[in-house]
């Protein structure tokens, strides 16, 4: 009874979805503000439906009714609670419900927050929501309708695939649509832009700090992916540029572009058009990533069973919104011409158009390989794969000028620099990177992407040190303070350019992490039986005993080793070879020992019936810890950039307009060499003058 | 005597290099067959590599490439003959310059060439249509226009 | 570059650009809905088949491909834990039986990443008619590019693979067996593929 409650509350969200895109549409033709209104309230009435329909689901989970075949398929009366709960998202039909309820929530928020600021959006916005909303709800309703009922009724469930029993796995999905779902509402904003044709800096003004914690969600998905891949499949490698996972990636890249991009148009007001493109080119990936999942065009470790009515379907509603959304901006971007002042090739406004470049090379590299197969099967009839080698080859070069660019950046002057500064910038951490790249080649580092890599991050670290450095300096001159609380000065100065600066520090964490626990990974793969003992670099592990093991919903064997550096036993680690009783599926339990920030990783993929051997995985990664090090700093710094205090954030929004209101009154020439000349000059006008403004 | 001597590192060093060049350590090795089972897919698990997988299937091509390698193969004649079988699909990195391949390893390259060359000459264009302010005006307004900006701060500082 | 082009009248080259891209996605992925993801193409279909020795199931003998030569040989894949073997199992004990008068006819089953005992209990319980040998190491299905079980290749009398059939052996895949590709090559009537 309480899931056609939740399948009926779905289904009249759908109807008020229908209503969400009409009554805005009327209320712009009839210029009357009550249609929005009713709009608005649609909106918000929609998210109580959908979190009905949710909670109908998990109720039906709680209260183990298998009559549900959802419920049937993705759960079990063993199951632990914790993932009876995640079951809902454990397959493709719960996990469009979650998708949607997700949206429905985004939407009522943004409905809520900007109601006021923004009201010229809210008809776009209510409008173009609730489009994307009645797409996935009739998807759900009539190609996936997780509330269909199964007779005669189970008696218990075939239980959640037990790879996705998991921690990390429970909180993956959630996050990413999070993300997925969060940079709909920009891509709102700048359809709503495009529409009304007020292309001001006012919607990346409301749309920053939703495009901004889309991101993160984007980021700590795809890392909590990538450790469950990394534990959970136990192969040793946490990035297998799987069609999925290049799903997730691709919008993520555009985004990461588009947070770049926006900031030339806070600042200079230029690139608007761009922006658009943008962000509808994030969302629109975010959609052809949903595509390319739930379609089963692609074969991957995580598809969804396919079915040609439901691809048929997904893509008809993709090519609506391309199309739309495409659409509107080439017809109405003719009319949109933005002023362009360009002062010097060498300033940061150019340098984020090379960004962008390289984030959309990256993108494009991705999207290529991910449907090169498609594309051979169309035209010549072939299959082919592309796998890992060839992203390794081709992206990473891509990518290293993505780090090279990200040291220049952002210590290139607006407008223009000057050979002088580029030379008080860049020619100490220039040398330091050579020096960098004579001590790997001495050291013994030989592969050609890692020595780059390195170099690259010796010296875009230099840079970011030796400017965090100055600042500190100088600011503790300026306050009398210790050098360290210059530092915090500086950043109480503009949190803003520091937070972010952050998360670069975060990426270069990161990629030493990915090089380092590349190039001097050790990994065998043996048969040892109880008693034998192997290396593993500079560590040894033998194997004591093979014994049996159960659990609540799955048996196996269990082995202990011990881990051995010189003749100390370091610890003792049981990997486990597991066999799911319900659902009939084997896993590997990997047993990792953390040693500073690397890890010894062993799994046992088989295991003789009669205990006498096992083949073993044993690995040793070296600063693996890294890459997820790196991950954190990253979302740190985003976090700080959300959370920087409002008279900051009004600084940084209004940066040009309150510096030719400012008091003191200097000739614009003077002005403008004071932003030529230092960049630091500038990072102070910003955080200054506004505060002056308002006081 | 002397002579027998000498030749004994001589056989040492003559047997210890055949030795490497026959039998290489079982480290090195498998090391060797990671390099190649890393490029070719699990015929039978879609999306992970042989070296990857732990289906039976693989763990066999692991030990036909392992052979191959004894038997003094490269890298490259072990792949052609997994192709000879499988067809090209057994590859994760598709082969070079075959068909369309070309597209897929130089478009990216061409797209960052192209792109990063009509990218720079547009800024040039757009800074040639940029006026730029008078240079004779600056320098001399350099040191002024700092202190005023100096004062500007402090005075803000003070208001706090 | 929305803004890079100079304005001119009309419709700006990128703007056709990009129409065009999200055209050809559209096409590109409605055609990849109807392609089979687990279909690959065979490569070996026209080659010489690769020289099989192998042990037979029952007996302690070997048994090579080569023995066989002037005759057309029917190979079929199969394992016991393989669902889709048991419906296409009744089928192929047909097809042996169709064609058991004929001297120039042999069927072979190879059985692939299986356990011996399990193997032949698999045999007992569903019935045998043919030869059976096993790949203990995986070998020959690697020689024969086998991507998943139950696969079925046709060899004709000069030792070259003539068809594979991905597959059960069922409905239509059974027919032409049996119709299009033994019979003919039985009879000397097969066209060169």
């Amino acid at each position: 009874m309480i899931i056609e409650l939740g399948h009926f509350a779905v289904i009249t969200a759908l109807i008020l979805a229908a209503v969400g895109i009409a009554s805005p549409i009327v209320g712009l033709k009839r210029r009357e503000a009550v249609w929005v209104e009713v709009g608005r309230q649609a909106v918000t009435l929609n998210f109580v439906l959908i979190s009905i329909g949710m909670l109908a689901m998990e109720y039906s989970y709680l209260t183990q009714d298998y009559s549900v075949k959802y419920v049937y398929a993705t759960s079990n009366s063993k199951l632990p609670i914790f993932y009876k709960v995640a079951g809902l998202w454990g397959g493709h039909e719960g996990s469009l419900l979650l998708w949607s309820w997700i949206l429905s929530f985004f939407c009522m928020l943004a409905a809520r927050i900007h109601w006021k600021t923004q009201p010229a959006v809210m008809p776009y916005l209510i409008a173009m929501q609730s489009t994307v909303m009645s797409g996935f709800l009739l998807l759900i309703l009539f190609l996936s309708n997780p509330f269909e009922r199964i007779f005669p009724i189970p008696l218990d469930g075939r239980d959640l695939n037990p790879l996705l029993q998991d921690p990390a796995m429970v909180m993956h999905p959630p996050f990413l649509y999070l993300g997925y779902v969060g940079l709909s509402i920009p891509f709102s904003f700048a359809m709503a832009a495009l529409f009304s044709g007020r292309l001001g800096e006012e919607w990346i003004k409301a749309t920053q700090r939703w495009t901004l914690m889309a991101w993160l969600c984007l980021t700590i998905g795809i890392l909590m992916g990538g450790y469950w891949a990394y534990y959970e499949l136990g192969w040793g490698g946490y990035w297998g540029w799987d069609p999925v996972e290049n799903a997730a990636f691709m919008p993520w890249l555009v985004a990461t572009a588009f947070l770049h991009s926006v900031m030339v148009q806070e600042t200079r007001k230029m690139f608007k058009v761009w922006n658009l493109f943008l962000i509808i080119l994030a969302f629109s990936l975010s959609l052809i990533g949903t595509f390319l999942v739930r379609s089963g065009i692609l074969s991957s470790v995580h598809s969804f069973a396919a079915d040609p009515g439901r691809g048929v379907f997904i893509l008809g509603f993709l090519s609506f919104m391309l199309l739309l959304s495409f659409g509107t901006l080439i017809f109405r971007s003719a009319k949109l011409k933005s002023q362009i002042e360009m002062d010097s090739v060498i300033s940061r406004e150019a340098i984020f158009l090379f960004n962008n470049l390289f984030f959309l090379v990256a993108m494009v590299t991705v999207f290529i390989g991910t449907l090169y197969p498609l594309l051979t099967e169309a035209l010549q009839f072939k299959k082919v794969s592309v796998g890992p080698p060839y992203y390794n080859t081709v992206f990473m070069p891509v990518a290293l000028g993505l780090v090279f660019l990200m040291g220049i950046g952002p210590y290139i002057p607006w407008r223009k620099a000057s050979i002088q500064s580029l030379k008080g910038l860049f020619l100490i951490p220039g040398l330091i990177a050579l020096g960098g790249l004579a001590f790997f080649l001495i050291a013994g580092i030989r592969h050609s992407y890692a020595l780059a890599g390195l170099t690259v991050v010796c010296f875009v670290a230099a840079v970011i040190f030796l400017d965090f450095a100055k600042l500190s300096v100088f600011w503790a001159k300026r306050e009398q303070v210790s050098s360290l609380q210059g530092f915090l000065t500086a950043y109480k100065k503009n949190p803003r350019r520091l937070a972010g600066i952050l998360t670069h520090i975060g990426v270069l964490v990161m990629i030493v992490g990915i090089i380092f626990s590349t190039i001097y990974q050790t990994e065998k793969v043996l048969i040892m039986k109880p008693g034998e003992e192997t290396g593993l670099g500079a560590y040894r592990i033998k194997l004591i005993r093979l014994y049996g093991a159960e659990g609540v919903n799955w048996e196996g064997q269990e082995a202990l080793f011990n881990v051995y550096k010189g003749e100390t036993l370091l610890t003792q680690l049981r990997p486990q070879k597991r066999f799911y009783t319900v659902s009939q599926t084997p896993t590997t339990e990997t047993a990792i020992h953390q040693i500073y920030t690397g890890h010894i990783f062993l799994t046992i993929p088989e295991v003789a019936p009669d205990g006498s051997w096992a083949r073993v995985r044993a690995l040793h990664n070296p600063l693996v810890l890294w890459v997820w090090y790196g991950g954190g700093i990253m979302g740190i710094g985003v976090i700080l950039n959300i959370l920087r205090g409002s008279r900051m954030k009004l600084s940084a929004l209004h940066p040009e307009p309150a510096l030719s209101e400012a008091p003191v009154s200097l000739p614009r020439p003077a002005r403008e060499e004071v932003l030529h000349r230092s960049n630091r000059w500038q990072a102070f006008l910003n955080a200054v003058w506004p505060g002056r403004k308002e006081v | 005597m002397i002579k027998y001597w000498i030749l004994i590192p001589v056989l040492l060093i003559l047997f210890s290099s055949f030795s490497t060049a026959q039998t290489l350590t079982d480290d090195q090795l498998q090391v060797r067959v990671k390099e190649v089972a890393k490029t070719l897919r699990c015929a039978v698990c879609q999306s992970e590599s042989v070296w990857e997988s732990n289906a039976e299937l693989a763990i066999q091509m692991r030990d036909i490439i392992r052979e191959r390698l004894v038997q003094g193969q490269s890298p490259d004649e072990i792949r052609a003959y997994f192709v000879s079988r499988y067809g090209d699909f057994i590859l994760l990195q598709p082969r070079t310059f075959v068909g369309m391949n070309w597209l897929l390893w130089g478009g990216p390259f061409l797209l960052l060439i192209l792109g990063g060359t009509f990218l720079f000459r547009t800024l040039r264009k757009w800074v040639a249509q940029t006026a730029p302010p008078p240079p004779e005006d600056l320098s001399p307004l350099d040191e002024r226009s700092r202190k005023r900006v100096e004062q500007a701060l402090r005075s803000f500082e003070s208001d706090k | 570059m929305a803004e890079t082009k100079s304005p001119s009248v009309g419709i700006r080259s990128w703007q056709v650009v990009l129409l065009a891209v999200i055209f050809g996605l559209i096409v590109l992925f409605y055609k990849g809905l109807w392609g089979n993801p687990s279909y690959i193409p065979p490569v070996l279909v026209g080659t010489a088949a690769p020289e099989i020795t192998a042990p037979d199931l029952y007996q302690p003998k070997e048994v090579s491909l080569s023995q066989f030569r002037g005759k057309v040989v029917v190979l079929n894949f199969w394992a016991s834990w393989c669902q889709e073997c048991k419906l296409e199992h009744q089928n192929l004990l047909a097809v042996q039986k169709h064609f058991a008068q004929n001297p120039n006819f042999v069927m072979l089953g190879v059985n692939y990443q299986d356990k011996e005992d399990l193997a032949r209990q698999y045999l007992q319980e569903h019935g045998n008619n043919f030869n059976h040998i096993r790949d203990a190491k995986g070998r020959i299905s690697i020689d024969y590019g086998v991507y998943g079980v139950p696969e079925t290749f046709v060899i004709d009398q000069n030792g070259v693979i003539r068809h594979k059939l991905i597959g059960p052996i069922m409905g239509d895949n059974y027919t032409f067996l049996i119709e299009q590709m033994v019979e003919p090559l039985l009879n000397g009537t097969a066209t060169a593929s």
